[in-house]
């Protein structure tokens, strides 16, 4: 069930969680990657940890499992 | 305001980032306007939350500008004790609103608190409570903005204007167009980026550090004590904590009476419960509220332990100032300790998923206080004083002007706030004005049959008439009056301003329950008839549905109270 946005509508709460941090992901693990391997990384504390990469990739598994688990149905919207 | 040297700056990577929050929040007021065509549907979100949305919502409300800032600084003040506020300050008060408010609040299907009072005590206490929280709720919303907009300033060097401004204008769109429900759904969005946006900071803190136990120690070299790192221990005696405070202010002054009066009586998060989808779902939600609240304090104030204890050839790492003081000097403030954090471990891409965790935190504190003002405004006050009769969808259009038009007021008051000498003293001090003498009277409403409206009316006067005197009494003329008075109120000579707060809320609560006991007394109380659903004794209340343990609301409670009184031992 499309749960917190209204009785009837398509999309989740958790759908909306799942997308936002999906997309920050998406757009933090490239980057990392491109500072690790590119020797790109900027000069803060703990740098040589590649943080910027882990994150990216920890959002993107949290954001792809929670746009997946809620991810719209065809008959979320008939329950109402 | 002289001194503007902005700390970082964005790049690309974070543009896109924060460009792509303020795309989401807008799309969701869009998405669920034609989800809010009630009154209950825009002001109660369709009582329809699960007890994790409502619960996350109801945590995440809270997680303003003072939450992040200001505590984050106060921790690199005060040190650990800052965490009290999250802790004692919350902990037991949201589980006393789960077992044993919620039922009350939940089956009178009251609106809102004032709307509980009208119903308990009839429509003096409830245009007394309105008309407070109404205020007090503009005020905070405003505090929110400048304090955004600081910060802003602060880090990036943005124009205060124009983030006042932009800031107002996406929280007034979608909470004009979604109601509570927008209002909830981007709690809970916030309270995930929050995280995301903040976490890196402990972790990574703690990996330099090299652990908690290394970094007590750095601490007290640091500073040249141990008193910064222990939560109790330093309770006994004024003098003997940074904070000038002592353990009957923290335990009875925060613990028991502004952290109840907050937590239990403070609309602007009750709202969020009282959207919840069933009984068991209201008294859920703030137990799971308090599950993640205990958390808070890693990404608040361990960053500012951190920037406490950090070195750098062997001396302190970072030397901050007060505010007042940072004006003239130049010099970093309390209030910057999470952006020097953030910046000295996030780079390109990090960064900007830090700043929109804060500016995240800053909306959500507004949204929550514009969406509570703005059902305070059309129920209690417009709807019970100018026009009792309109049809449901005039009271819809009210709520979204009155949504429109608190912003406008709460960006006037960012202005003015401008002129205040400190975020934190003056948001204290609106708290105990209102919360605790209300904590009072609503505890007596729902817990003691005997209380009348007179009682209940004259109590909440007499509360507030208190505290503001109080207030008065301590913020005004010399110096030397000024710490006699402050002496008196707090019955210690070493007391420092925190303390007064919370010994003003203390009488305060005191003088209410005082008044409304005696008044009650020599006043015809209400017949059991008149106070069925509304107070302990003449109330059957529904079993809420739980079947097994793991399903009951006191199972949890309980969870939550053993790691409760589990921190408090480790950090004694």
């Amino acid at each position: 069930m499309a749960e917190g946005t209204g009785r009837g509508e398509m999309l989740s709460i958790w759908f909306f969680v799942g997308i936002m941090t999906l997309a920050y992901g998406a757009v933090l693990l490239p980057y990392g990657a491109w500072e690790w391997f590119g020797v790109h990384e900027a000069p803060t504390v703990l740098h040589q940890l590649h943080p910027t990469f882990w994150w990216g990739l920890l959002l993107t598994l949290f954001g792809a499992f929670y746009t997946l688990r809620f991810r719209p149905r065809r008959d979320d919207a008939s329950k109402g | 305001m002289s001194v503007s040297h902005q700390l970082t700056r964005l790049t690309p990577v974070d543009i896109a980032i924060l460009v792509l929050y303020f795309a989401v929040v807008i799309f969701i007021g869009f998405y669920v306007k034609g989800s809010t065509n009630t009154s209950e549907q825009f002001f109660l979100a369709g009582r329809e939350m699960t007890a994790w949305i409502a619960g996350l919502s109801f945590v995440s409300a809270n997680l303003g500008s003072l939450e992040l800032m200001g505590w984050a600084g106060s921790a690199y003040q005060y040190g650990i004790l800052a965490t009290h506020w999250y802790w004692i300050g919350a902990i037991p008060a949201m589980l006393f609103l789960g077992i044993v408010m919620m039922p009350f609040y939940y089956i009178s299907k009251t609106h809102s608190v004032p709307g509980y009072l009208q119903l308990r005590f009839g429509e003096g206490a409830r245009g007394l409570s309105a008309a407070s929280f109404a205020g007090m709720t503009i005020l905070m919303s405003g505090v929110n903005m400048y304090a955004m907009a600081v910060v802003m300033r602060t880090v990036l060097g943005w124009n205060m204007t124009v983030s006042i401004w932009v800031g107002a204008a996406t929280v007034g769109i979608y909470v004009m167009l979604g109601g509570l429900r927008s209002a909830i759904i981007n709690e809970v969005l916030q309270f995930v980026l929050i995280w995301a946006g903040a976490a890196l900071i402990p972790i990574l803190g703690l990996i330099e550090t090299g652990g908690w136990t290394n970094l007590k120690a750095q601490i007290a070299t640091n500073v040249g004590s141990t008193q910064y790192t222990h939560l109790w221990s330093t309770l006994g005696h004024f003098k003997d904590n940074p904070m000038g405070i002592n353990w009957v202010g923290i335990v009875f002054g925060l613990g028991a009476i502004i952290s109840f009066g907050y937590w239990t009586t403070d609309f602007l998060v009750v709202q969020r419960v009282l959207s919840a989808n069933n009984l068991r779902a209201a008294k859920m939600a703030p137990i799971i509220g308090s599950a993640f609240k205990m958390a808070v304090p890693l990404i608040v104030i361990l960053p500012g332990l951190l920037a406490l204890g950090l070195m750098s050839n062997g001396h302190p790492a970072y030397h901050l100032v007060p505010a007042d003081i940072a004006k003239h000097t130049g010099e970093a403030s309390y209030d910057q300790v999470l952006p020097l954090m953030l910046i000295r471990y996030c780079g390109p891409g990090l960064l900007g998923l830090g700043i929109t965790a804060l500016v995240a935190g800053f909306m959500s504190g507004m949204a929550g206080n514009v969406s509570a003002f703005s059902t305070v405004w059309t129920y209690d006050l417009y709807g019970a004083y100018v026009n009792k009769k309109a049809t449901d969808q005039h009271y819809v259009f009210m709520g979204r002007l009155s949504t429109v038009v608190g912003m406008l007021i709460s960006i006037a008051t960012a202005y003015l706030v401008m002129n205040a000498a400190s975020i934190m003293d003056y948001v204290q001090a609106l708290f105990s004005f209102f919360i605790a003498p209300l904590f009072g009277t609503v505890i007596l409403g729902m817990l003691w049959k005997r209380a009348t409206n007179w009682g209940g009316f004259l109590g909440l006067l007499a509360g507030t008439g208190s505290s503001i005197g109080m207030f008065l009494y301590t913020s005004t003329g010399s110096v030397a009056h000024k710490a006699h008075a402050l002496s008196q109120i707090a019955l210690s000579a070493d007391a420092q301003p925190m303390a007064e707060n919370m010994f003003r809320a203390l009488w305060s609560w005191l003088i209410c329950v005082a008044v409304t006991v005696i008044v009650s007394l020599m006043t015809t109380p209400k017949t059991d008839a008149e106070l069925n659903g509304l107070v302990y004794g003449a109330t059957v209340i529904p079993h809420d549905g739980a079947m097994t343990i793991w399903q009951k609301p006191i199972f949890w409670a309980g969870v939550v109270s053993v790691v409760f009184i589990a921190l408090n031992i480790i950090f004694f």
